[in-house]
């Protein structure tokens, strides 16, 4: 890495702490300053003022924002406290959160391999065909599985493979979890992607997947196919396949690379629907009923982890960039 | 090249952790430690009960106020006294209890064979500890410390933090326990009822006040087996307990969620509510799932509330007007597919002092138009804007409220507009007298008439969100609050009802009513209509 490089990625780090405080502070104030507040709603149409405003107090909740802001970022930062969940009352913030991102992650990791395994050899297989029928038939067949909403998929997978044919459990996630890792704390020995729970929601969420990796593929190869590099190497006589692999695929797969970088993050999310349809207790689902229960810590919790993994997977990006490519060069100024 | 090797580094990524996975499975069979295995090994899986259930939000019984989480910490705590499944009050911890002459001071007799999961013998202190824990809780945790202890001398001096001890309760020995309250109160008892006032383990809750609800030493009918939080609760019966030990030896939520009726018929679990979208299903004699129907009421009741403070809802005329031009019956036949009976009265069947000749103003459009006519604002444009607000997103309104605004509007000519808020804004704006209207819902806590037409219909109650007043009404309830004769006391709140319904401050449209399938071989599955002990009274023969 070069010093320009090396500078531009310090001066990026540097911004991290300022978009964090920034994201924190908005989450946290926002949440703060809506209607509704945790008290009243654990106490539903019960009420009794007095009580409420001695419960508001002993959890400071009576406290100016900015004041209650730095009691749980002081938390947070020197004690790795994410704060106590106010509506799973017997637990912390990360006694729930990790191990809900822990199998939402198990998941998407499934359905990342999956789908990355199907869509990029099918973008190079539509892009090899370019003007013939099996182009738009092969991306139109993958668009349409795109379209086709969790909300509709998940009952009919549920329907077919479940209760016609027998062949599934209905539900998401493994009640006896029989692939376990024990050296792993408590709470995440399971690996509830590895059972015959977890094919029907991986069906689901790898489906949709298929069709935005072949169509990326499809495209950056295209593009590269057009290169004069690819001309020459083909008039030097390589034989297709070569220049397909050496050449074609291999600049294709950098701008992908990009991609799969940022969908790394997207280990960490879970879908709503797919694990309220299913039944599986994941991150998704999770931040779902926070936000309904004002569940203040845990929401601020999710936002927050949601926010560093994505400032640190763009600088990533940026690094991995120069990396692979070397033209890349950032900070440098072109004379 | 650097490419490549990018990319086949998130490959082996993911081939990591499915080696790790597969690693895993050959050495791990054991189930995480726990000295059972659920299929087969040490527990007889075809004797388990499999429900759907969700987390509990605390297993603390004294700070829990919902009943979600009442229905686990019922099968695993107790208090003096519990519900049977007639909703009578009978002993549970004390065996028996005397009531003075003046109807304040109850003293409990605790019976000598009650112990705690751990074989610990249960004390009057242990009571005396566990009702000032739960006071001392209320400063800080939860509100329901006042709601039901809040009667007990001294409770409140506790809760708001002036002392430690609840000066009305009171260790007379290790067997007897002296309660007093501050009225003579005959619902006190049914309050007792309720988590607030279970017994917990000092030296367990003392020994680790954070965690110590995940395997919790109770006195209920279960024991808890293992809580792993969003994945599954398993219960065990309590061979010990003192009004029997419990036929179903083990149960096991599944806490993970999930469409509860395809994973009921594909035998995943052995009961499952059923929704409107299946009932015609399960009550066609077609459908096999019809043998495993089952159904009974529940002590709630879903009304429209009017505010009777503001225009054009503080003339009762017009709320006559509105609660006559609905036909709840077309609606529940049509809409509701009949799952809910239609309110004609304000304490629903099941809750002592039930009255079926109760009279709620019935649908009659030419009287509502008449009614309409002789109010203040005398048509539909002298009301102004009228606006019902509900529980819910934004995107569509329920059919049932379709239904109502469409008969308003053919039936009194009056277009009345929706709003929706959710449920954290619409009850902040339901405390502070925001809405002209709104269409919610009232459960029981517990089986005492005290607990609805008191608490929803005296001028001076807090929860009276419609603000309706009448003086009639605040006498009888009064009086009710401490008649001890129960004939009398009952007959009270019936005038009191039939008043109120007179007055027309809400709109009772239906009871609740729950359904289910259960699978045949699990027996006795009658649903209480209120959160009560109840899996002691299941079997499972197959």
């Amino acid at each position: 890495m070069d010093s320009g490089t090396t500078s531009y990625l310090v001066r990026r780090l540097m911004w991290v702490p300022v978009i964090l405080f920034v994201v924190s502070f908005v989450t946290f104030a926002l949440g703060r300053l809506g209607p509704g507040d945790p008290v009243r709603v654990a106490a539903g149409q019960f009420r009794d003022d007095e009580a409420f405003e001695r419960i508001r107090a002993a959890r400071g909740l009576d406290k100016p924002v900015y004041e209650q802001y730095y009691i749980y970022m002081e938390g947070v930062l020197t004690r790795m406290d994410l704060g106590e969940s106010f509506r799973y009352q017997d637990y912390d913030v990360s006694e729930i959160i990790f191990p809900a991102i822990w199998r939402s992650a198990q998941y998407n990791a499934v359905v990342l391999v999956l789908t990355l395994s199907m869509g990029i050899p099918l973008g190079v297989f539509a892009a090899r065909r370019q003007g013939t029928w099996a182009d738009p038939a092969s991306i139109s067949f993958f668009l349409f599985l795109q379209s086709i909403y969790s909300l509709i998929s998940v009952p009919f997978l549920l329907l077919f493979l479940a209760l016609k044919l027998g062949w599934l459990p209905a539900s998401g996630w493994p009640r006896d979890c029989n692939v376990t890792l024990d050296f792993l704390p408590q709470g995440y020995e399971c690996i509830g992607v590895l059972s015959a729970e977890a094919v029907i929601p991986i069906i689901a969420l790898s489906l949709p997947a298929v069709a935005i990796w072949g169509r990326y593929t499809r495209a950056f190869t295209l593009e590269v196919m057009r290169e004069d590099y690819v001309r020459t190497a083909r008039a030097k006589g390589i034989p297709e396949s070569k220049v397909m692999t050496r050449h074609v695929l291999r600049n294709a797969l950098l701008p992908l690379s990009t991609m799969i970088i940022f969908s790394l993050v997207g280990l960490l999310e879970g879908s709503f629907f797919v694990e309220t349809l299913t039944g599986i207790p994941g991150i998704g689902r999770l931040a779902f009923e926070a936000i309904g229960g004002r569940d203040y810590d845990m929401i601020m919790a999710i936002v927050m982890l949601g926010a560093v993994t994505f400032v640190l997977a763009s600088i990533v990006v940026d690094i991995v960039y120069t990396m692979i490519d070397p033209r890349i060069r950032y900070g440098a100024r072109s004379n | 090249m650097r490419g490549i090797r990018a990319l086949s580094a998130i490959g082996l990524l993911g081939l990591t952790i499915f080696m790790l996975a597969c690693g895993g499975s050959d050495g791990g069979g054991g189930q995480n430690g726990d000295d059972f295995a659920p299929d087969g090994g040490g527990g007889n899986a075809a004797a388990d009960l499999r429900l759907l259930g969700g987390d509990p939000l605390t297993l603390d019984p004294a700070i829990a106020g919902d009943a979600g989480s009442a229905s686990y910490i019922v099968e695993l705590f107790g208090g003096l006294v519990t519900l049977d499944r007639n909703l009578q009050i009978i002993p549970d911890i004390a065996e028996r209890w005397d009531i003075s002459p003046d109807g304040k001071v109850y003293t409990f007799f605790i019976r000598r064979n009650a112990q705690f999961h751990d074989g610990k013998p249960v004390t009057a202190q242990d009571f005396k500890f566990s009702l000032d824990r739960t006071a001392k809780l209320g400063q800080t945790a939860s509100a329901t410390a006042d709601a039901y202890l809040g009667d007990i001398v001294g409770a409140r001096d506790v809760t708001r933090g002036r002392t430690d001890s609840i000066t009305g309760v009171e260790v007379v020995d290790s067997s007897t326990l002296k309660i007093t309250i501050d009225a003579p109160k005959p619902y006190f008892l049914a309050k007792l009822t309720y988590p607030t006032a279970f017994v917990v383990d000092k030296q367990q809750v003392e020994s680790n006040p954070r965690n110590w609800t995940r395997k919790p030493n109770g006195t209920g009918p279960y024991k808890m087996v293992e809580w792993r939080l969003n994945e599954r609760i398993i219960l065990e019966a309590n061979a010990r307990y003192h009004l029997g030990a419990p036929e179903v030896k083990r149960v096991l939520y599944n806490l993970a969620g999930g469409s509860s009726l395809t994973q009921y018929e594909n035998n995943e679990i052995d009961v499952s509510g059923i929704g409107i979208n299946d009932i015609e299903r399960v009550q066609s004699q077609r459908d096999a799932l019809s043998q495993e129907y089952v159904t009974g009421p529940n002590l709630s009741i879903s009304y429209i509330g009017f505010n009777n403070n503001t225009p054009p809802f503080d003339d009762p005329k017009v709320r006559q007007a509105f609660s006559r031009a609905i036909d709840r019956e077309q609606i529940a036949r049509v809409v509701l597919k009949d799952m809910l009976p239609i309110a004609n009265s304000i304490m629903m069947p099941g809750l002592p002092g039930y009255n079926a000749n109760a009279r709620t103003p019935t649908f009659d459009p030419e009287a509502a138009r008449q009614l309409l006519a002789e109010s203040k604002y005398r048509d539909a444009r002298g009301l102004g804007t009228v606006t019902m607000t509900e529980i819910g997103g934004g995107a569509t309104v329920g059919f049932d409220t379709q239904a109502i605004i469409e008969m308003w509007r053919q039936n009194l000519g009056v277009e009345v507009s929706i709003s929706q808020a959710e449920s954290a804004s619409f009850f902040d704006d339901l405390d502070q007298g925001k809405m002209q209207m709104f269409s919610i819902g009232w459960i029981m806590d517990y089986p005492d008439p005290e607990d609805i037409i008191d608490l929803l219909f005296n001028s001076t109650s807090r929860q009276n969100n419609t603000g309706y007043s009448n003086p009639q009404v605040d006498a009888l309830t009064l009086e009710a609050r401490t008649e001890q004769d129960t004939t009398k006391r009952l007959q009270l709140y019936q005038q009191a009802e039939q008043i109120i319904l007179e007055d027309a401050p809400w709109i009772p449209l239906y009871f609740g009513r729950d359904h289910f399938v259960v699978k045949p071989h699990v027996k006795g599955y009658d649903p209480a209509p209120i959160v009560i002990p109840f899996l002691r009274y299941l079997s499972i023969e197959r």
